[in-house]
């Protein structure tokens, strides 16, 4: 090593506590990315040997054997082989294997140790293996594989110093040497790591009764399922309930950012641009932050707690039947997060038909963009009570109903597909099923910063571009005396053409000048609507104070808003959906495909639920 | 008695007798041997279907536990295990 800053990547199976040993070596101190030319995502960070020197980090997808499965796999492979465009062979490898489940895990790990590299071994989550009564011998581990072996327990951050001297002495004593052969075929390799992780057990008592007396409950034909349901419920009940105290502070905070510019900048083009324009727009948004956070919350502990695989499990036999696996219930579920990182998850599904119709209707999961305009009109126009008495909201039953319709939608599709353009042999399905596990708040915070980070970045990038854009739209040409603003605008005109195509769904002006910044990223559809109606308010102070949802309430018919919400659930995606899509589907067919036939699902569905709604004379 | 993992009653452990590798790809057979699925292993069926069908199956595989769709296990021809047992452990 000279000078320059080595690079060690943490390698190793699915659920060998990487991301959690990553997490404890790195703190939060971490650059998420992509690989070039993949989507694959890639983790790095920095720590520091005992004696100060830097050292980087990178968390390579959990992977079985350097014989890849899928994309995710084949990117762990490249780079520990060096042949990862754009990115360097490490200097050194932190193979982690789960302590109580070494006879697989060996595998990976024997393959590994063959390739040459300075090699360290994280016998992680060794707490877990002696709960579960299995006595270990790390020496005799060593000896066996020919690398220093040091226990871990990467969630109470034990071993971490000890696991970075070990690499640091790897690196000064084992150089990197050329490649060695290995093992014939995985049946040898498989033999090999049996006998090695016989000869480190010390004692063994029969496997985890805890796990086995939940699955029996969790994993129960019928009650698993109910469970499965009632977690969903609560789920998307908490994102309403919560979420309110943190939100209205953040309102009163754009509020009264608002009324500070006004106060003390002198009326100009640029106090009405960023008052109107940047802080209605970009306000609008960033008020559903604590809903978002309250999502992602549930779906990294479900994730965290092992509970994800069972649901997967739960689900499979469902989407058997639209021709999908129970793999595809993970991208879906991320995928109301945001489609985004749910089409990238994809890529865990090996067949290829199989994966392009989780692609395809991934979209369809209500992701978080569509929930500041769910929220919005559902607060307007949705009555705040129970039903029928039973402490159950009616806005939040709404909004499982509108999931609902996602899910049930994006089923129909998935079957339709499966028997016409993505035809293929049934789908594969074959999973790990970690055990079950206290999450650990400090993974669970480092991921949800993560994802706050990234939806306040879009914030303030796309969405402030857009509304800014749009406020310049907006604003010019300056309409004569008596003449609405709005529509007299630049925005107002195209406006005015697509609402010819519209209004037969019921959507009105408003509307028609909120879709189209509306493929930008959804949750732009707000902040158009908050910036048209603060320009429209212009220096009316009344209606300044009124929110954009009492403004609405005042303009908008219920038959209106419910083909606006229908509309959304199957609203033609965002750019960024389009792109990746495009990127993981190698060409611009199926994001073609995708965009057309979502435009028309909404289209139909927003017509649908107007007519229905007009004739049962709520219009 | 041989019999496949497909109809293998639920909690018994059951030795692998014989596993029709070319019924199923390659990529198939080897995550197959990855999660330990190979001639001579114990396994313990544990978890079958939901509401909705009686795929998938759930399995405990030594200390793991892996799903699989009933059609790979409908491959695998499974033994009793003789009261001798072998020198393997009994999954509980």
């Amino acid at each position: 090593m000279t000078g320059a800053v080595p690079t060690v990547a943490l390698v190793g199976n699915p659920n060998a506590g990487k991301s959690s040993l990553f997490n404890a070596l790195t703190g939060a101190r971490q650059k998420i990315g992509n690989y070039p030319g993949v989507t694959v995502e890639r983790k790095a960070g920095h720590a520091v040997f005992a004696d100060g020197r830097p050292l980087a980090l990178i968390d390579l997808p959990g992977s079985y054997s350097l014989t890849p499965a899928s994309p995710d796999e084949a990117v762990t492979r490249d780079v520990v082989l060096g042949r990862q465009a754009g990115e360097a062979r490490p200097d050194a490898l932190i193979v982690v294997v789960d302590a109580a489940n070494l006879d697989n895990h060996l595998c990976f790990a024997l393959e590994l140790i063959a390739l040459g590299l300075p090699t360290v071994v994280a016998l992680n989550m060794l707490d877990l293996a002696e709960r579960d009564g299995l006595v270990l011998d790390p020496e005799r581990l060593a000896a066996e594989l020919g690398v220093p072996v040091v226990p871990t327990v990467a969630v109470r951050k034990r071993g971490m110093a000890e696991l970075l001297a070990a690499v640091e002495e790897a690196m000064r004593s084992q150089p990197a040497g050329a490649a060695a052969a290995p093992a014939a075929d995985d049946i040898a390799l498989h033999r090999c790591a049996r006998t090695i992780a016989r000869a480190a057990t010390l004692s063994e008592t029969p496997v985890r009764r805890w796990t086995a007396r939940v699955d029996a409950v969790a994993l129960h034909p019928v009650f698993g399922f109910v469970i499965l349901l009632a977690l969903m419920f609560v789920m998307f009940q908490a994102v309403y309930a919560w979420a309110g105290p943190p939100a209205d502070m953040l309102e009163a905070g754009v509020g009264a950012m608002q009324a500070w510019v006004v106060a003390n900048i002198p009326e100009t083009f640029l106090r009405d641009l960023v008052v109107e324009g940047l802080l209605a727009g970009v306000g609008a948004v960033v008020v559903f932050l604590p809903q978002i956070l309250i999502l992602f919350l549930f779906i990294l502990l479900l994730e965290a707690s092992g509970y994800m695989t069972r649901a997967a499990f739960l689900m499979d036999g469902l989407m058997a039947k639209v021709g999908l696996s129970g793999r595809g219930f993970i991208p879906l579920l991320s995928s109301f997060a945001c489609a985004v990182p749910g089409i990238m998850a994809t890529r865990a599904i090996p067949d290829a038909k199989d994966r392009l119709t989780t692609i395809l209707i991934a979209p369809l999961m209500t992701c978080s963009a569509r929930l500041p305009v769910y929220a919005l009109i559902i607060a307007a126009f949705i009555p705040d009570r129970g039903v029928g008495g039973t402490g159950i909201g009616l806005q939040g039953l709404v909004l499982f109903a509108l999931y609902l319709a996602g899910i049930v939608g994006a089923l129909a599709v998935a079957f339709v597909l499966r028997r016409t353009l993505a035809k293929g042999s049934a789908a594969g399905f074959m999973m790990e099923m970690p055990r079950y596990q206290m999450p650990r708040w400090r993974d669970v915070a480092i991921g949800l910063w993560q994802r706050a980070w990234i939806f306040l970045r879009r914030a303030g990038t796309i969405i402030a571009i857009t509304t800014v854009i749009l406020w310049l739209l907006l604003s010019f040409p300056k309409a004569p005396a008596g003449e609405s603003q709005v529509d007299y605008s630049v925005a107002g005109r195209i406006a005015g053409g697509l609402e010819v195509v519209v209004t037969p769904i019921g959507f009105n002006h408003d509307i028609a000048l909120a879709l189209i910044p509306a493929m930008a990223a959804r949750e732009v559809a707000v902040s158009a609507m908050a910036t048209a109606n603060a320009i429209d308010a212009g220096d009316d102070e009344e209606a300044m104070a009124e929110t954009l949802g009492e403004r609405l309430q005042g303009k908008w018919s219920l038959a209106t808003a419910l083909a606006f919400l229908a509309w959304f659930v199957f609203a033609p995606q965002c750019i960024s959906t389009i792109a990746i899509t495009r990127r993981e589907t190698n060409g611009w067919k199926w994001p073609l495909f995708m965009v057309g036939y979502l435009f028309l699902l909404a289209y139909a569905a927003a017509g649908i639920t107007y007519w229905t709604a007009v004739a049962f004379g709520l219009g | 008695m041989i019999g496949s993992l497909d109809s293998a009653p639920l909690g018994a452990a059951v030795r692998i007798a014989r596993i029709d590798w070319p019924a199923m790809s390659p990529d198939e057979g080897r995550r197959l041997r990855e999660f330990g699925l190979m001639e001579g292993a114990l396994v313990t069926p544990l978890h079958r279907g939901s509401l909705f069908s009686r795929d998938p199956l759930a399995l405990a595989v030594g200390r793991m536990r892996v799903i699989i769709r009933a059609a790979q296990a409908a491959v695998i021809a499974v033994e009793a295990v003789d009261a001798a047992g072998g020198a393997e452990p009994k999954p509980a």
